[in-house]
């Protein structure tokens, strides 16, 4: 079965997929994009099976990192080994030469060994030696956070946070998806759907969503949306239990021009699932938490208060009208 | 920026559809607290011919020198003569009026939309677009001529009318001779001024949401740009109830948008503001049929 058109691959892994329909589109948008994604959420919640059924539907190489605090970089790029029949070093690629690459738990791993994933991510190519070996195409990399855990754990730098296109929050599925899970996967494993679309079809839409329409407006709504996370004076946070509070008043710093970019192309991806060749405000609304809660940095009254950063987000995004 | 529409013209369609300009962020928005926002008129028995005046009142708490953001409503069925605005500021806060004369060239019944008001609720902080009343205006036909008088005072008042135009112009001639012999500097004529506004009296009704759709159909058919798609579908949102800054999602969510008609129409005028320039017509025919099927299913 080839896919025509992306929305096919969504419909595709949503079969396997049950109650994570965010994350399959989230996924989806990053591999349109040619972004890289970063999923929190406790574990148990599909990211892996997610990530998996994505390599399979697309007939692409799948490999998953599984991040320890002694791991080092070459376990993840590759290394060069004395080859004694040879009497030459050859070259060994490591693990990240897949084209879906699960990096679990990136957070339990060394700086160096996160600044060797990152760099990769952004450079699409590594150099092993005197060696550079350019990274499959389609790359993407889909790397797991674990918020409940924190014990032992090497907190990824903004810088390094920027490179992720978007951070999705895996959370729990609704008991009637719970149920649903439960006859469907309590006796047998989910199985992947298997070459749904091709590495070929993938490039193609890329292509596609690289080409899709966005209005002048459009831009407007998107740099602004990005300029409010640095200057939110004006923007109150809403509480039942008491006065407005002032979203500038949480905000260390805004998000990068990278946010700018990141909206863009994800709206744009967006339309192309949608079936559009022109973005609209609705569709970088879906995307702006994505892309801006990894990016923003708050201050410890947030925490103080008890809100959650996507509550400054909504009202960011709230207090920007759509054009 | 108050988008000011002086009319040369007497088509103020395309002019009420120039003016037209997106919704704007809301780092730019003013930070107001409105005390009051209304349209009036300065009669309530207008007749064909006949200048009157169209007045918006806008009353703030705050001391401002301007007022940013208040797009007047689409005239599209009266003429538009001027436009004069006035700005009184002081300790207990801001009054602007904004007075436009009109002229209806027939008879019949007028609907004006609402003025509409984009600001910042000093109050909240929350963005809102405002709006005031609309009107509804019976035009009266125009005074009657003199019908059935004899011919000859008819001849009579003609005749003396030709006379005193020839005595005006020679008086005029000579008093031009005279003035260039001066050889003075002549200071320009001053600015025509409105007349004093009266107070605008009580609007007779709201205009009707159908009203509003079929002044839609007749905008866009005039002028079948982008300018005029975004307007309308600013328009239609607006009497759909959707709040401001809101998008497509959010105003398909509302039960006033739910009928199979309303959604089509929304998304076709979504597509014609957003899509791209060589798809612009295929968009507007489509709102064009969209506006079309709901003023049918309104019938």
């Amino acid at each position: 079965m080839i896919a025509r058109q992306p929305a096919d691959l969504r419909a595709a892994l949503s079969q396997t997929i049950v109650g994570q329909q965010g994350v399959v589109e989230a996924l989806l948008l990053a591999l349109l994009a040619d972004g890289h994604v970063l999923l929190e959420g406790p574990p148990g919640l599909a990211k892996t099976l997610a990530c998996r059924c994505l390599a399979a539907a697309l007939d692409g190489a799948f490999k998953r990192i599984q991040f320890t605090p002694d791991l080092l970089p070459s376990d993840i790029v590759g290394t060069r080994i004395f080859d004694q029949h040879e009497a030459a070093f050859a070259t060994v690629l490591g693990p990240i030469f897949a084209n879906v690459v699960l990096a679990d738990e990136i957070n339990r791993a060394p700086a160096k060994v996160q600044s060797a994933l990152l760099e990769a991510m952004q450079e699409r190519q590594v150099t092993i030696g005197p060696e550079t070996h350019a990274l499959p195409d389609p790359f993407v990399v889909m790397a797991t956070m674990n918020p409940l855990d924190t014990e032992g754990t090497y907190a990824l730098p903004v810088a390094q946070m920027d490179r992720f296109l978007m951070k999705v929050n895996v959370g729990y599925p609704s008991p009637e998806q719970e149920l649903h899970i439960l006859e469907r996967f309590a006796v047998e494993d989910a199985q992947p759907l298997r070459d749904v679309a091709s590495l070929d079809d993938v490039r193609a839409w890329r292509a596609q969503a690289r080409a899709v329409h966005v209005d002048d407006k459009l831009k407007r709504y998107v740099v602004a949306l990005v300029t409010a996370t640095r200057d939110a004076s004006g923007v109150a946070i809403e509480r039942s239990d008491g006065p407005s509070l002032p979203a500038a008043g949480f905000i260390e710093y805004g998000a990068s021009p990278r946010a700018t970019l990141g909206l863009t192309h994800l709206a744009r991806a967006r339309a192309l699932l949608d079936g559009r060749d022109f973005a609209l405000p609705d569709d970088v609304r879906a995307v702006a938490a994505h892309v801006l809660r990894h990016r923003i940095g708050f201050n410890y009254r947030l925490a103080t208060e008890g809100l959650a950063p996507d509550r400054i987000i909504e009202a960011i995004v709230a207090a920007v009208p759509a054009p | 920026m108050v988008r000011l529409r002086r009319l040369t013209a007497p088509l103020t369609l395309a002019l009420a559809v120039a003016a037209l300009a997106p919704p704007v962020a809301a780092q730019s928005l003013q930070r107001l607290t409105v005390q009051s926002f209304g349209l009036g008129t300065d009669t309530n028995a207008p007749a064909a011919g006949v200048p009157f005046h169209l007045i918006v009142t806008l009353r703030v708490r705050e001391r401002v020198m301007r007022i940013d953001n208040l797009e007047l409503p689409l005239l599209a069925e009266l003429e538009l003569l001027g436009d004069e605005r006035h700005l009184q500021s002081g300790p207990g806060g801001t009054e602007y009026r904004e007075t436009i004369a009109v002229v209806a060239r027939q008879a019949g019944t007028i609907s004006i939309a609402p003025a509409l008001l984009q600001a910042v609720d000093a109050r909240d902080g929350r963005a809102k677009q405002y709006a005031t009343n609309g009107l509804v205006l019976r035009v009266a036909g125009p005074a009657p001529s003199l019908q059935g008088a004899a011919s000859a005072a008819e001849s009579l008042a003609a005749s003396t009318l030709r006379v005193a135009l020839l005595v005006l112009g020679v008086c005029s001639a000579v008093a031009l001779v005279v003035l260039l012999a001066r050889r003075r500097s002549v200071p320009p004529p001053a600015p025509p001024r409105l007349q004093p506004v009266v107070p605008p009296a009580a609007p007779a009704r709201t205009r009707t949401a159908r009203d509003e759709f079929a002044d839609a159909l007749a905008v866009l058919s005039a002028d079948p740009s982008r300018a005029t798609a975004v307007r309308i579908r600013t328009v239609v949102w607006s009497l759909l109830g959707a709040e401001e800054g809101a998008t497509l999602a959010d105003v398909l969510a509302r039960p006033t948008a739910r009928s199979a008609a309303m959604s089509e129409l929304l998304r076709a005028l979504e597509r014609a503001a957003f899509t791209y320039d060589e798809d612009l017509p295929a968009a507007i025919a489509r709102a064009r049929r969209a506006l079309e099927h709901v003023l049918e299913v309104m019938t």
